[in-house]
């Protein structure tokens, strides 16, 4: 609703997505069964997606659009995350489906995309590349071949890619350009889920919303920050993405990075996507650049034991399954600030998490006493996998006579303040871009910076020869990462 | 006689709330915990001598804490009765989650007469530093200054105009409350207002298809159909809100017959044929020049309408406009 209309109410309406079709390209393909077609029942569910509609599945194998809905129902009933199935609902739901096999290199599957919008009358339009990144460049321009794409009075067309964003800067920029010359940028929304997830956001909302934490949050009484991103699975039938992206490009490059961008930005003065974004974007071009040869001493590779006995591993890969690098930003804020950032597969728990070290009290005042400490350093934990929330550690007086101390925490957990169901990542993103909310998406300049910044240790790591493997399942990565931080001082948040 | 003062101890109700915890921990400790879930104090005012009112008080909490956990204190005030307290929890179990979610809750009986006293008690009985909302359920709130008392502990109050008898009268109440409490930052919300978030999310989005646009419509003519035989506080909010959105534009009150509320809006200024008018069942027909199509309208329950209330414990600019 336009802010011009004198009866907006922002608080109490709720975002209207208009009558719309959304083509997927790659439907059959996981994400769509596990992310992409349970979000959007759950959107409809929550009669935040219209009735009318239209979800139309594209991909190779051929199928009825009563097979494509009897699929896509089983998977709904799988994977539906943190609510219950409602067939009613779903009987409602499947009659926006539809199914169009095709082979992404053939013209004559976007002639029967373009006859089938027609036919159901929809001017809106939001393509969803799910497919493998390599078509991506193609699908653009066969769209675009088909006088598909533009955005013009009768309504809206949009593109929503999912990463990885090109392979290294090169591709990158190579892809923007392919896809610039069909989309405008505004109707390009390159997703990254990390950027929807509701703790993700209220980073934002922690930062900029309370007036206690911004004035600590600065080189003045920060002493570093910890990223970390754990997974305790392995590749789960990734073999073949995986052993070609490697951690830095399966998590670093984006997720993290723009996770670390989220936490370091400086304040938007409005919480507008361009204006929210361009800090997001500041923020990425301001981390210095390691050198060749820095790469070494502040980047650290890693590969769990038994990665190469993975089906659709080569047995001598050199894929890294698990990243660490110290990266530290150029501004007069975080002048000096290390920022840690690692993940990695096989480790011994999942766990996505920003921890923030601030210095310690500038004098012991109280004395070592039998089992207690004197002196440790502030920790704020920002938790945004599992249990949700916010931590502070701190130095508290134990019960008894004698002064001694003794670490506590003061925690915020999000199911103990909002008892209710929280949307999932996709849920808010889809939404976003059916409603052309840009804010939690990538712009290009974005894309460009981050792959700036893990160029060099890319570059580093393709033209070493590793003795892998070198850490073992289980635990938290090479000897290598503890060294690396041993080196400035600092300790691995390990629990 | 003055009748005796309050026999109930806040630190007993205090200490009781513990020990409910401590049980509740007890009985859930091998099968996931208990997580203590409050996000605010939710002060609910009853019905003077009335138990049922209580009771569907407490059943409209229940399913209100899934979505705004609180502690939930559920006031009775009876003519000439003694002081009584007892805690309760509400819980439940997510979806698919292995832990159970609590709030916990206390049901208060007290003398209707001693309000001021209710107020001192329930002062310790409020969690700190969250917000306290004050749900005043009926109409006594406009017949008689006895729950005055409880507003101080507030910072929103709400209120159900929908069974009161003199509309003017209570929306110049509820102007004043929100006039006095506006230094403390107090919010006052009327149910009656809520309900119509259905009819004027409508009106708005016509506004946006309309060819002529809202512009046009302001230079127009609004009729406003309503039943009940007088116009109601949703009558008279929705026809200020139309006044203040559209400047000079001029509303005109149109009786007809059927059941109290809005029956239909028609912006003679945008095409003769635009309007939202009452529906099939829970629905809304929105005719425009072009198209005309229906809008389902939110729920009506108790439990859709404090959602959306509890869900803007800030200032609501709309509504604040409304009362002017």
């Amino acid at each position: 609703m336009p802010d011009s209309n004198p009866f907006a109410d922002p608080l109490r309406f709720e975002r209207q997505v208009p009558e719309c079709a959304i083509v997927i390209f790659g439907a059959n393909g996981d994400l769509t069964k596990r992310k992409l077609i349970p979000s959007l029942y759950r959107l409809a569910y929550e009669r935040r997606l219209p009735a009318t509609a239209s979800i139309i599945g594209t991909s190779r194998t051929s199928l009825s659009d009563d097979a494509f809905r009897g699929k896509m129902h089983d998977s709904v009933k799988e994977f539906l995350e943190d609510s219950p199935f409602d067939e009613d609902q779903w009987t409602g739901f499947a009659k926006g489906l539809h199914y169009i096999a095709g082979d992404l290199s053939d013209p004559k599957l976007y002639s029967a995309i373009k006859d089938k919008l027609t036919a159901l009358g929809r001017t809106n339009v939001l393509y969803y590349l799910s497919t493998q990144p390599s078509y991506y460049g193609e699908v653009v321009e066969r769209l675009g071949a088909a006088g598909l794409g533009q955005t013009t009075a009768q309504g809206w067309q949009r593109i929503v890619i999912e990463k990885p964003f090109g392979h290294d800067l090169a591709s990158a920029r190579e892809l923007n350009e392919r896809i610039h010359g069909v989309f405008a940028e505004a109707d390009v929304y390159r997703i990254d889920h990390y950027l929807g997830k509701e703790t993700v956001q209220n980073i934002l909302a922690f930062r900029f919303g309370n007036g206690i934490f911004e004035p600590l949050w600065n080189r003045r009484y920060v002493n570093h920050v910890q990223i970390t991103a754990a997974e305790s699975i392995g590749l789960e039938g990734r073999g073949a993405y995986y052993q070609e992206a490697g951690a830095v490009r399966d998590m670093i490059q984006n997720h993290l990075l723009q996770v670390m961008a989220t936490v370091a930005m400086e304040p938007s003065a409005v919480y507008e996507p361009n204006a929210v974004r361009d800090e997001r974007a500041k923020l990425l071009r301001s981390i210095r650049i390691l050198r060749p040869e820095e790469v070494p001493l502040y980047a650290v590779a890693g590969q769990y034991a038994g990665f190469r006995h993975e089906p659709g591993v080569d047995p001598a890969s050199q894929t890294p399954t698990y990243a660490a690098a110290s990266f530290y930003v150029d501004n007069w804020r975080w002048a000096g600030v290390p920022f840690y950032i690692r993940s990695g597969k096989k480790l011994p728990k999942r766990t996505t998490e920003i921890a923030i070290q601030y210095n310690t009290a500038p004098h012991a005042l109280f004395t070592p006493d039998a089992g207690g400490v004197t002196m440790r350093p502030n920790l704020l934990i920002l938790r945004i996998q599992p249990e949700e929330g916010i931590s502070l550690r701190f130095l508290s007086k134990q019960p008894g006579s004698g002064m001694r101390l003794r670490p506590v925490s003061m925690d915020f957990n999000y199911g103990s303040s909002f008892g209710e169901r929280s949307p999932t990542a996709y849920e808010t993103l889809l939404e976003d871009a059916l409603t052309g909310d840009a804010t939690l998406y990538t712009r290009q300049d974005m894309v460009e910076a981050s792959w700036q910044v893990v160029t060099p240790i890319l570059e580093d790591w393709a033209n070493r020869k590793f003795e892998y493997p070198n850490y073992d399942s289980g635990t938290w990565g090479p000897a290598a990462s503890d060294e690396m931080l041993a080196r400035q001082g600092h300790v691995w948040r390990n629990s | 006689m003055k009748p005796a003062a309050p026999v109930i101890d806040p630190e007993k109700i205090l200490r009781d709330l513990r020990d409910l915890w401590a049980q509740l921990a007890k009985d859930q400790g091998s099968a996931g915990g208990v997580l203590r879930a409050c996000s605010m104090t939710l002060i609910a005012v009853a019905e003077h001598d009335d138990v049922a009112d209580a009771e569907l008080a407490r059943k409209t909490i229940g399913v209100l804490m899934h979505g705004h956990p609180s502690r939930a204190i559920v006031l009775t005030p009876r003519e000439g009765g003694d002081f009584s307290g007892r805690v309760f929890a509400e819980c439940w179990m997510p979806f698919g989650g292995q832990q159970q979610i609590c709030s916990e809750g206390i049901e208060i009986t007290a003398d209707a007469e001693q309000t001021d006293e209710v107020a001192r008690l329930l002062v310790p009985l409020i969690a700190p530093d969250l917000p306290v909302v004050l749900w005043c359920r009926g109409p006594r709130a406009f017949l008689d200054r006895s729950l005055d008392p409880l507003f101080p502990l507030a910072n929103k109050i709400i209120f159900n105009t929908r069974a009161v008898r003199h509309a003017s009268s209570a929306i110049e109440f509820l102007r004043r409350l929100r006039k006095e409490g506006s230094k403390d930052g107090r919010q006052v919300a009327d149910l009656a207002w809520t309900r119509l978030t259905g009819w004027r999310e409508a009106v708005a989005h016509l506004m946006d298809a309309c060819d002529e646009g809202w512009l046009a419509a302001a230079g127009g003519e609004v009729r406003l159909e309503y039943g009940g035989g007088r116009p109601g506080t949703r009558t008279l909010y929705f026809a200020r809100w139309i006044e203040r959105a559209l400047p000079g534009v001029n509303v005109t009150l149109i009786p007809v017959a059927g059941g109290p509320g809005v029956h239909s809006v028609v912006f003679a200024g945008c095409g003769a044929e635009t309007y939202v008018r009452l529906g099939e069942g829970s629905s809304l027909e929105v005719r425009t020049a072009e198209r005309s199509y229906s809008a389902v309208l939110p729920p009506d329950s108790e439990e859709s309408l404090m959602h959306e209330e509890l869900s803007i414990l800030g200032r609501d600019p709309v509504f604040d406009r409304v009362l002017g």
